[in-house]
């Protein structure tokens, strides 16, 4: 009864503290963006950001409400605050937790499993935090190398880089689904060279229509499996 | 003194650096408060003790795959402002798309046109903004929604159905867009149908792909899991490294 009591309690400052924390963290972020443009004698351009926000916001907005209720319920209360705001879930924070659950074998939902996921991504986000300080200290007497105009094209290719190695990653998850989209913004592309300057607006097209395959395809496999 | 000079000043390392130490501090708390908690629930220590030490095991390789990313990023935003996103709260792949959304919108493209500090504050502000969405619904209805989740099945086997296939499909239609660019760019980008335009872009996508493959194909087939942490980095970086080679 006592120890039921002080879980609650546990429980109840933790929703507290971590409201807290996201809010404080959230306007750091948000502000921070506006005190280095100070140092810098400018400010954002508001409106390039609001129109960079409609075209790639709307995206990165829909998957962090996925994230959100598909991986709250498997981090607890501490874990998902903590998750949230050190970042890195899908490629790091889940797994890690999943893997200290599994090893002291912690079932989803119970006190045992609040405390050993806060303890796990507690522990992965320092870790994170230690090897980036020592790497980025490392860095510094490398920028000269870094800046050298041979290494240029490498930095003005970061983007491509990016989206080939997950071009693999995911086109193999759905090669089907991957070939109509790929095909329509080319063709697009083709026919209208000067769209290219605002791919990141083509985004939401072909989101939605993968997204609209996607629905199709799985509603008809729903109604085949109900129909079985 | 160059725009990468001043983002590389002492100034914005001292921003970054404060926000990165106040999370390492809440992470401490956290990580306290836990072990407290669970001292007091009559936890083993020992088995808490596992968990700490497997999350610090698992987690260093990971690691050393977002710093790749920071060496990524630090050519066209500086070393601090990647430092802290990659430490704080971003993705090395949420990160370059949308720094790259927001030069577009600013009429340059990132790391082929001098960056300007008005450029660069206005990304760093976008970067900062699309990802807050987390710490909104966290903040707002973490307890709410826990306390409906106690007793009931996860709601995850609910919005598992279609919710996963269409992150898939989302992910598809943003690789699709961009691949598809490189190809328009390339066939129309001097001209409707010369094929004769930059073609580095779909070059360096390629290997990057190609790279992909390699390190997908020794983690599952070889399971040499660890590699999965380097991987997107990894190759990322041989992407940029054949952008180098062929000097474009």
């Amino acid at each position: 009864m006592e120890k039921q009591k002080n879980y609650e309690a546990y429980l109840k400052n933790t929703h507290r503290l971590g409201r807290a924390v996201s809010v404080l963290t959230l306007v750091m972020l948000l502000g921070a963006p506006f005190l280095i443009g100070r140092l810098l004698g400018t400010a954002p351009d508001l409106g390039a950001a609001a129109r960079g926000f409609l075209s790639v916001g709307l995206v990165w907005t829909v998957s962090s409400i996925v994230e959100y209720l598909v991986y709250t319920p498997m981090l607890g209360a501490g874990g998902s605050y903590l998750a949230f705001i050190t970042g890195n879930l899908i490629n790091m924070k889940i797994p890690c937790a999943m893997n200290a659950r599994e090893l002291v074998d912690a079932k989803t939902g119970t006190a045992e499993n609040e405390v050993i996921s806060t303890l796990s991504i507690a522990t992965s986000s320092l870790v994170t935090i230690l090897v980036l300080a020592v790497g980025v200290l490392l860095m510094i007497p490398l920028r000269p190398v870094l800046e050298s105009p041979t290494l240029q094209p490498a930095f003005a290719n970061v983007v491509p880089a990016l989206f080939g190695a997950m071009a693999y990653k995911y086109f193999r998850k759905d090669i089907r689904l991957a070939v109509v989209p790929l095909c329509c913004m080319s063709l697009l592309f083709m026919f209208v060279p000067a769209l290219t300057s605002s791919t990141s607006f083509m985004i939401i097209p072909s989101g939605a229509l993968a997204i609209g395959l996607s629905y199709l395809r799985w509603r008809k496999s729903r109604k085949g499996a109900d129909q079985a | 003194m160059s725009v990468l000079d001043q983002l590389n000043g002492s100034g914005i390392y001292l921003i970054c650096g404060g926000i990165v130490l106040f999370i390492a501090i809440v992470c401490v708390v956290f990580l306290v408060r836990a072990w407290k908690a669970g001292k007091a629930l009559g936890m083993d220590t020992v088995r808490m003790k596992r968990a700490i030490t497997s999350s610090a095991t698992f987690s260093l390789l990971p690691s050393v795959g977002i710093l790749l990313g920071v060496l990524a990023l630090s050519g066209s935003l500086g070393i601090p402002w990647p430092w802290l996103r990659l430490s704080v709260i971003g993705a090395l792949h949420y990160e370059t798309q949308v720094a790259d959304a927001a030069a577009e919108q600013l009429g340059i493209r990132l790391g082929q046109d001098p960056m300007t500090t008005q450029a660069f504050a206005t990304i760093a502000l976008l970067m900062s903004a699309c990802i807050m969405w987390g710490m909104i619904l966290t903040t707002l209805f973490n307890k709410k929604y826990l306390k409906k989740l106690q007793g009931k099945d996860p709601a995850a086997k609910k919005i598992g159905g279609f919710g996963d296939l269409a992150m898939v499909a989302m992910f598809i239609g943003m690789v699709s867009a961009y691949l598809g660019s490189y190809i328009g760019g390339f066939v129309s980008g001097n001209g409707r149908f010369t094929f004769s335009g930059s073609w580095t872009p779909l070059l360096v996508a390629a290997v990057s792909a190609l790279a992909m493959a390699g390190f997908t194909w020794l983690s599952e087939k070889k399971h040499w899991d660890w590699l999965d942490n380097f991987s997107i980095a990894g190759s990322m970086l041989l992407g940029m490294t054949a952008a180098v080679l062929v000097g474009h």
